[in-house]
């Protein structure tokens, strides 16, 4: 133990969490030091974000016992831990999306005193600072509705950091940044840290982890595979082994060229009622195209605009080779075979409702039923299960609620759903936000796979490696125009300084195309 | 173990969701499931009471009793039908009533003053409260407002109409094989409207169970973005669930018809709002979610039957009309409060 100056502020002995067919923490244990950044690892559905939740009285333990600076902690609300000095970013969104920015932000202080008069300017100017740190560009008497998700992410980060608390717990609070808003963080944490904030960090993605972590905790199946200790002398594989009990596969497709099969879906001069223009973009049978850019390139966008979701107001779309016009999302799926994995699983893509499998059988319902046959779960599930299975989605039974999966498990289901529907076209918009690493390499080996079949993929994705290892044609777009192309040598180094070069251009401004960390 | 209640599960996927749990998955038919549901809770409140009811006056229990009783029964579970169809949207339809009794006095104008024959007369009635219905499901799809509003600005018009055209008369001139129907009796205590309530109950388990359509209607209340991301006519699926409410309204007023052998402007009081209570007590207390995406058939079917039921027997106590609207709404209440007891005592034992 190199660390033994440091003082322990929090304590957690023997946690164990149940829910109906589940064990969700079994004998937990993860100590806290004053100063430190501590990583919780696991699998998807390891009891991570239970465990979060237990310490932030979200959830009542089973068992099991907390110690806050050496005194007994039974939180039984989140407002009561926040009094306490232990703050939280859930992995989930939990904004109010109909109330403006700042008084999301603010939502705690302004709510301690229900009958005060709000002051709007002051309140304004307070959450402007916090914009400011974590370099939102945002207005924030905007309501939270109206943002993209990495920006209500932040926005989330900034309600938490404006508590001041001593503890600070952040669920996968980098899942959909770039690498740029995630330097910002960083830059953050790393002053807290040294202002003796406890900071608790959880994240799939490795390298975040070996970055600004010192401790580290793995659970597994909820429990302890390993317990607080140092990150320093565990190296990349030695974590990857303590969370999934092997290594890591590192997949090594060589490089593609589908440009001479069939175009399956060409843009000519595109803008859309967003204000996309001038778009040129083609995709091939059985190919996998890359769309980069920074958060607020305009890529979902684009992507809703060929749904149908959106206008378009010029130019022609062409679905091989002939010219069409799709008037709804319902056309492009029913029709057109087109298919969309959205990237806001929580608003857009799932229904938290209803069962897994009910989730997972939307695309397909109406293929799967006819006059003369009833649609049976069984049906459904023999059609879709396969993809469930290999995404090794966690749940006691599909029969369970979508909305008491994991994170990284709803999101497998919210992938799993479109690559079970058979489309010809589909475009993929962050499959891999929230997905632990060894379900990440399934996942691109069902890609590769479909692609491999002949369907055309659009690939949308802020991760750069994944973008690397998957695409075989990198299309840059930036501010809703396509800034140029350049296929995928798979030569990390170089792509990505490529792909930078385009997205800097000529007209960028020098601070806002910092150049992704890898 | 519990998960091998399904079939066709290979062994390497029953092992993967064996091996997250180290307790038992809870199976899809537990007894505790059941006890747990809405339903099962419904049953045991309608089985109390009726032994209460039977206990103070042994009249509850005659076969005249029990025939009125479910005959009416019948009307009000069709009444709930006709709200939970739009509830399940996330919405609601204030005027069932409106339509349910247009329908009925179209069937009734089709009867007395064209002398139709009476199917015909009834597949026309239908035809209006589904045309209302519709009505009401394209303007808020095409306005976006929310449905208590449309329906409310509705409710009035569809009702104002209707008088205006039948100048508040009512028709009597109403086919005799069809009034015969709402007065049969099978077995002595069963009435055909019960039946046609049973039918229609188990085509709606079919729709939401068994269709695509149905399970897009559920998908659409439950999110109404995902839904549409997934590729679902949402707008339209709106629209066919006002018109399905419509045509069940539509339903409720010719069993009325078919009882009372009149088709009367006042049957469902002024606007149709008599409808009202019923037609959300059944769904609400049978587990239909009011923000959508969630049904029960059967719940509905208990929930009404069980409202239906406290209704009569009160009358039959000879509490005055006047305090069983007072009555009814404490013992619902007091229903409710039960529920809520039952879940929370399953769930801190962890049945749940
Ligand atoms: N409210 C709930 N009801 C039932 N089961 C739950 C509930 N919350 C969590 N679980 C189950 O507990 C287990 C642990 O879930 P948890 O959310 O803690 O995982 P996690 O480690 O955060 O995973 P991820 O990386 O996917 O976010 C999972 O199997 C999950 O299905
Ligand atoms: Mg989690």
């Amino acid at each position: 133990m190199s660390d033994t100056i440091s003082k322990t502020v929090f304590h957690a002995d023997n946690i164990t969490k149940t829910f109906p067919g589940v064990v969700a923490l079994d004998e937990a244990r993860i100590t806290l030091l004053e100063g430190s950044i501590h990583a919780l690892l696991g699998e998807n559905g390891a009891g991570k974000s239970t465990l979060i939740k237990v310490i932030t009285g979200v959830h009542q333990p089973d068992s099991g016992i907390m110690t806050l600076n050496g005194q007994v902690f039974e939180p039984h609300s989140t407002r009561d831990a926040i009094a306490k000095g232990v703050g939280v970013v859930h992995q989930e969104r939990n904004l109010i999306p109909r109330f403006s920015i700042a008084e999301n932000i603010f939502l705690e202080k302004l709510s301690a005193h229900p009958m005060r008069p709000i002051n709007y300017r002051q309140l304004f100017r307070d959450a402007r600072k916090w914009l400011d740190l974590l370099g939102i560009d945002a207005d924030p008497s905007l309501p939270v509705s109206r943002l993209s998700v990495a920006k209500t992410q932040l926005v989330e980060i900034a309600k938490a950091l404006s508590l001041n608390s001593k503890i600070l717990l952040l669920d996968e609070p980098t899942a959909s940044l770039t690498s740029h808003e995630t330097d910002t963080l960083f830059a953050i944490l790393r002053r807290l840290k040294s202002d003796g904030v406890s900071l608790m960090f959880v994240s799939h993605k490795l390298e975040e982890v070996q970055e600004i972590c010192d401790q580290v905790t793995v659970l597994r199946d909820g429990r302890n595979a390993c317990e607080s200790r140092p990150l320093a002398g565990l190296d990349r594989q030695a974590v990857v082994r303590l969370m999934i009990g092997r290594n890591e596969q590192i997949p090594d497709w060589s490089a593609r060229d589908r440009s001479g099969e069939e175009t399956v879906l060409e843009l000519k001069n595109v803008a859309t009622s967003l204000g996309h223009k001038g778009i040129d973009l083609s995709l091939h049978k059985g190919e996998i195209a890359g769309l980069y850019g920074l958060v607020g390139a305009g890529r979902s966008e684009l992507a809703k605009a060929i749904l149908g979701k959106y206008a378009i107001t010029d130019g022609s779309v062409l679905l091989h080779g002939k010219k069409v016009e799709i008037k709804s999302v319902a056309d492009a799926v029913g029709k057109y075979r087109i298919g969309y994995v959205s990237e806001d699983r929580k608003s857009e893509g799932l229904i938290l409702l209803h069962s897994v499998l009910e989730n997972v059988g939307v695309p397909v319902w109406r293929r799967l039923a006819n006059l003369f046959a009833p649609l049976t779960n069984r049906a459904i599930r023999e059609h879709t299960e396969p993809y469930i299975r290999k995404l090794e989605v966690r749940t006691p039974s599909l029969d369970q609620n979508m909305g008491n999966l994991s994170g990284g498990n709803q999101q497998k289901v919210s992938v799993a759903k479109w690559l079970a529907a058979e489309v010809q076209i589909l475009i993929i918009d962050e499959p891999s936000v929230g997905i632990d690493i060894k379900t990440k390499a399934y996942l691109h080996e069902l890609i590769r796979e479909l692609s491999d079949q002949g369907t055309a993929i659009l690939l949308i994705t802020s991760d750069m490696p994944e973008m690397i290892a998957l695409a075989d044609r990198i299309i840059v777009m930036n501010d809703y125009q396509v800034r140029g192309e350049i296929s995928n040598t798979r030569v990390y180094d170089t792509m990505s300084q490529g792909i930078m070069n385009l997205i800097q251009g000529e007209d960028m401004s020098a601070e806002e195309a910092a150049p992704a960390a890898s | 173990m519990a998960i091998d209640v399904r079939h066709n599960q290979s062994d390497a996927f029953k092992d993967m969701m064996a091996n997250t749990s180290q307790q038992d998955a809870p199976p899809r038919f537990s007894i505790t499931r059941i006890l747990l549901s809405n339903e099962f809770g419904l049953l045991v409140l309608i089985v109390l009471f009726a032994t209460i009811f039977a206990t103070i006056s042994p009249a509850f229990l005659s076969k005249f009793s029990l025939y009125a009783l479910g005959r009416t029964a019948a009307v009000n579970i069709m009444i709930g039908f006709s709200m939970m169809v739009v509830i399940i949207t996330g919405g609601l339809n204030l005027s069932v009533g409106a339509i349910g009794v247009s329908a009925a006095m179209f069937s009734g104008l089709l009867m007395e003053s064209f002398g139709m024959p009476w199917p015909l007369a009834v597949a026309g009635g239908l035809a209006v409260g589904a045309a209302l219905g519709a009505i009401n499901g394209i303007i808020i799809v095409r306005t976006g407002l929310h449905s208590f509003i449309i329906t409310l600005a509705t409710m009035s018009i569809f009702f104002g109409i209707m008088i205006f055209l039948t100048h508040a008369e009512s028709y009597r001139g109403i086919s005799p094989v069809f009034t015969g129907f709402g007065r049969m009796k099978l077995f002595s205590i069963i009435s055909p409207l019960l039946l046609v309530t049973i039918v229609v109950a188990l085509g709606l388990s079919v729709l939401f169970r068994f269709t695509a359509l149905g399970r897009e209607f559920l998908a659409t209340g439950a999110n109404e973005r995902a839904a549409e991301l997934s590729g679902i006519r949402v707008q339209r699926m709106i629209t066919y669930c006002h018109m399905l409410s419509g045509v069940l309204a539509g339903v409720a007023g010719l069993m009325l018809v078919s009882r009372t052998g009149a088709a009367i402007p006042s049957m469902a009081g002024q606007l149709g709002q008599d409808w009202l209570l019923p037609a959300f007590l059944g769904p609400v207390l049978g587990g239909t979610l009011l923000t959508g995406g969630r049904v029960s058939v059967l719940g509905t079917l208990l929930g009404s039957f069980l409202v239906t039921m406290l209704t009569t027997g009160l009358l039959l106590m000879q509490v005055g009309a006047f305090w069983v609207q007072t009555y009814l709404g404490l013992l619902l209440l007091f229903a409710v409060l039960v529920d809520l007891v039952r879940r929370s005592y399953l769930q801190r034992r962890k049945l749940i």
